[in-house]
């Protein structure tokens, strides 16, 4: 049980990256990112190919898929999300352009590092015990980094000036821009943020799971599933939401057989989003 | 016998009471109205009649029927209607078409009605034109009518809210703020049109924010604050309460216009 | 006017668009089964996201069609493997209880809109599909059901409506059971967005409190429109059952909900043909895309991204568009003229 609980919280730390990523650029643009996932996967990808490829060492591969998921993200924002928000008539245009980007992406992954699926040694090799459970020294860096992503993120959007641009735009854009916010460069900001967020979770990650071009999807699917449950544009929501999925996971995956875990955990979300829309924190929309 | 019936109703939200025993009686034929200052309660009253709330306690009879707690579209049926401040259905068509869809949502909800090229249809269908016709010049939209609602001013939007009320034959008629946003010319045209209804037989029932329009038209009315009934009796006699005055005290001059 | 020309212009498109489908093409390709096999699962497809237009009638974005796709396939799996029922038995049952299952889960998910209605019909699809993978030996696991049997003889009253598929050119047989599907679906979509009733939903669209008020009761027929939606993508969903013999979990996932959305979006979600329209250029052009390979998922995307960009009211608003435009400007103008 105590196993559960620990792998519960590294999966949990991690997914908060993700799902703190899509609920930030959510927040700031009212776009649910369908390619998060596929900004994961290339994040890993990166990290594959600077780390195993290029031989440049594992801060080498977080700076890559950093700096590559922000491209991606200002691009995104810049070229495709800009114009569709002010055009659309229907937030379907946008919501579809979205799932447009997402399978841009993937196609891009595929062309650009083939399908096999692409893994690495873990971070630092070695196991601990702790507690009577079982650490892998690999897993316990990546939770280790990703919660140190987490607080500077967090300590970011309250403590700096873009940061706290941010936080107003999320509350009332209207308002905000009337009190002369740059909606547009913020937008950038927030979208690439998020992208950065989704790609640092990718390159974590590949150090313990393999990727390949096709994982995005399901990558998604999960980050949806958190933001959801916790309450979509609400960063509190998205980290609670991960950790709830990550201990989820945990205990599906240590006592029921295969997929069933996913199985139920839809059923459950279906019935929990029937009765609370807006999630666990989220503000109560319509 | 009074056409609708409302006693002790109330609605708790939490802690908070936004309708605290309220009950007063509409006559038929008349024009009563709700006033009260912001936050009164009077459009949460307003939601309870029409069934878009559900009463924490209370009755409501209409024609002798008791309708608390019905869903909403059961009681628009009863013929209760009301009307809101978004109002056209459907922006893309004109004023005339949107009046004669209203008569036909109306009519046909009750049944499947697939086949519209029946003859009782085609009957159907000259007979909701007619009443289209004649609502829209009732109300003053003989002008606009071939208007596409879209582009409609502001004016005749609300008049065209309550067209698509009146489309649903309704025997008490429940107009949301009719007066809002109006410039004098706009209130008095609203107000001819409403005392049109009322000559014409539907009973009004108004929650409204702007003294001058409720003075002039109605036949009584009943001040609500804090949820509670402050006061209730014909306008002269409103206008002269004291705790109607007092309720209203501190509050910028233009809301008074009394 | 230009208007008096149109109706008679359209009729015989029309009438020349059926006798192509109906006639020279199936006739010209009768052996090249690959043709044959594209448009009728074009047609099909076409059937199935006629389903989600019909939501989005009612003003919402169902990305949960593959689910109904996938029971109505399993459901026809199952039926004629397990119970020995004739196809023509299996079909409007499939629809039939992928409409069931859609009316129970819409009495809960309908009170949803915009992206939180989305977001449980996505997780609707993927629960659906991991619902069949974990089935066990009822829904034969991951491998799915194999070995359909293909439709069989229909006769009443001993005379033969529909000589078993076996006997004649299956692909052709196929051919005409999609096109057949089509076209009934067409009609029936069409018919009701034409009565009342799609005046109704049409109104739900709008603004549901409004519907309300005048006496609608929008929890209704909010289940209503969405239990239609499902029946056809349970049709749609035992067609490909049966055609392809076997159904397998990811025989319909969550790309496939997207693309049903996407095909309406391209047609035109105003137009009851639109769904027909987005779903046969972009399948097709999907095949035709095929020899580039892996450069074939990468162009589809730029396309969708394209369309999103640059005709987010669909390619049948284009034509219509700029004629209706010319007339509203002239009236503005001589409004303003006059005033």
């Amino acid at each position: 049980m105590e196993q559960v609980i620990v792998n519960g919280a590294i999966s949990g730390m991690n997914y908060a990256l993700m799902a703190l990523g899509l609920t930030l650029i959510f927040a700031i643009m009212g776009v649910l990112n369908f390619a998060h996932g596929q900004m994961y996967v290339l994040g890993g990808f990166v990290m594959y190919f600077v780390y195993t490829v290029l031989g440049l060492g594992h801060v080498a591969g977080f700076a890559a898929s950093i700096v590559t998921l922000v491209i991606v993200g200002l691009i995104f924002e810049r070229f495709f999300f800009r114009h569709a928000l002010r055009m659309a008539a229907r937030e379907e245009s946008t919501m579809l352009l979205a799932a447009g980007t997402a399978l841009l992406l993937e196609s891009l992954i595929l062309v650009a590092f083939g399908e096999k699926q692409r893994g690495m040694p873990p971070m630092v090799s070695g196991v601990y015990k702790l507690f009577g459970v079982y650490i892998p020294a690999g897993r316990a860096a990546v939770f280790l980094i990703a919660l140190v992503a987490v607080v500077a993120f967090i300590l970011f959007m309250q403590h700096t000036k873009p940061g706290r641009a941010l936080r107003a735009i999320a509350q009332d854009k209207e308002v905000s821009a009337l009190q002369g916010v740059n909606i547009e460069r913020y937008s950038a900001l927030g979208f690439a943020l998020g992208a950065g967020l989704a790609g640092i979770a990718g390159a974590l990650l590949v150090s313990l799971l393999a990727v390949n071009s096709g994982l995005g999807t399901s990558v998604s699917i999960k980050a949806f599933i958190m933001v959801m449950l916790g309450g979509a544009g609400v960063v509190s929501g998205a980290i609670i939401g991960a950790f709830i999925l990550g201990f989820a996971e945990a205990l599906g995956y240590a006592y029921i057989p295969g997929s069933t875990t996913y199985l139920l955990i839809f059923a459950a979300l279906i019935l929990f989003l029937v009765i609370r829309p807006q999630g666990i924190i989220g503000k109560p929309w319509g | 016998m009074a056409l609708i019936e409302v006693r002790e109703l109330t609605k708790r939200f939490g802690g908070l009471v936004a309708v605290d025993h309220v009950s007063f009686d509409v006559e038929p034929g008349t024009i009563f109205t709700i006033i009260g200052p912001n936050g009164a309660g009077k459009s949460t009253l307003f939601k309870l009649i029409t069934g878009f709330l559900r009463p924490s306690s209370g009755k409501v009879t209409f024609e002798g029927q008791e309708v608390t707690g019905l869903a909403a579209h059961a009681i628009a049926r009863r013929g209760i209607v009301r009307t809101f401040q978004e109002t056209t259905i459907f922006k893309e068509m004109t004023v005339l078409e949107n009046v004669v869809v209203a008569h036909h949502l109306r009519g046909q909800a009750s049944a499947f009605g697939f086949f519209i090229h029946s003859p009782q249809a085609r009957r159907d269908e000259a007979g909701f034109r007619a009443s289209a016709e004649r609502i829209v010049d009732q109300l003053g939209l003989g002008t606009v009518k071939r208007e596409v609602a879209r582009n409609l001013p502001h004016g005749y939007l609300r008049g065209l809210g309550i067209a698509l009320a009146m489309a649903a034959n309704p025997k008490a008629l429940l107009l949301d703020e009719p007066f809002s946003g109006m410039n004098n010319e706009e209130t008095d045209r609203t107000v001819e049109m409403v005392r049109g209804i009322r000559a014409r037989g539907t009973t009004v029932l108004l929650v409204e924010h702007d003294m001058r329009a409720v003075m002039r038209i109605s036949d009584r009315i009943l001040v609500l604050n804090f949820g509670k009934k402050i006061a209730e009796g014909e306008p002269k006699a409103i206008q002269e309460d004291e705790a109607v005055i007092e309720a209203y005290l501190g509050r910028e001059d233009e809301e008074l216009g009394i | 006017m230009s208007r008096g020309l149109l109706r008679p212009l359209a009729g015989a498109g029309l009438a020349l668009l059926a006798l192509v489908y109906l006639v020279l093409l199936p006739v010209y390709f009768s052996h090249s089964p690959y043709i044959l096999r594209v448009v009728s699962i074009a047609s099909v497809l076409s059937v199935i996201s006629l389903g989600v237009w019909l939501t989005f009638a009612i003003g919402r974005i169902n990305i949960g069609q593959a689910a109904f796709a996938l029971i109505g396939g399993y459901a026809t799996a199952i039926l004629s493997t397990r119970f020995g029922l004739s196809y023509w038995l299996c079909l409007p049952l499939s629809g039939i209880l992928a409409a069931l299952v859609g009316t129970v889960l819409g009495f809960g998910i309908l009170r949803l809109r915009g992206v939180y209605f989305a977001m449980i019909t996505l997780s609707l699809t993927e629960a659906v599909r991991l619902a069949f993978l974990n089935g066990g030996e009822f829904t034969g696991g991951a491998s799915g059901i194999p070995i359909i049997p293909l439709p069989g003889e229909l006769s009443l009253f001993g005379v033969v409506l529909m000589p078993s598929f076996q006997t004649v050119n299956t692909h052709l047989a196929f051919y005409y059971l999609a096109a057949a599907l089509l076209i009934v679906t067409l009609a029936v979509v069409w018919r009701i967005g034409t009565s009342r009733l799609g005046w109704i939903f049409r109104s739900l669209q709008q603004n549901e409190d409004l519907a309300t008020s005048i006496g609608i009761d929008i929890a209704r027929y909010r289940v209503m429109a969405y239990a239609i939606c499902c029946f056809f993508g349970g049709i749609g969903g035992s067609y490909f059952a049966v055609s392809q013999q076997s159904i397998y979990p990811n025989v319909f996932g969550v790309p496939d909900s997207i693309f049903f959305i996407l095909y309406c979006f391209l047609g035109g979600l105003a137009y009851v043909a639109g769904p027909v329209v987005g779903t046969f250029i972009l399948f097709i052009g999907f095949q035709i895309l095929h020899p580039l390979q892996e450069y074939q998922q990468l162009i589809y995307a730029v396309l969708m991204i394209a369309i999103m960009l640059w005709l987010p009211n669909g390619l049948l608003s284009l034509r219509w568009h700029t004629r209706a435009d010319r007339a509203e400007l002239a009236r503005l103008e001589g409004r303003e003229a006059r005033s």
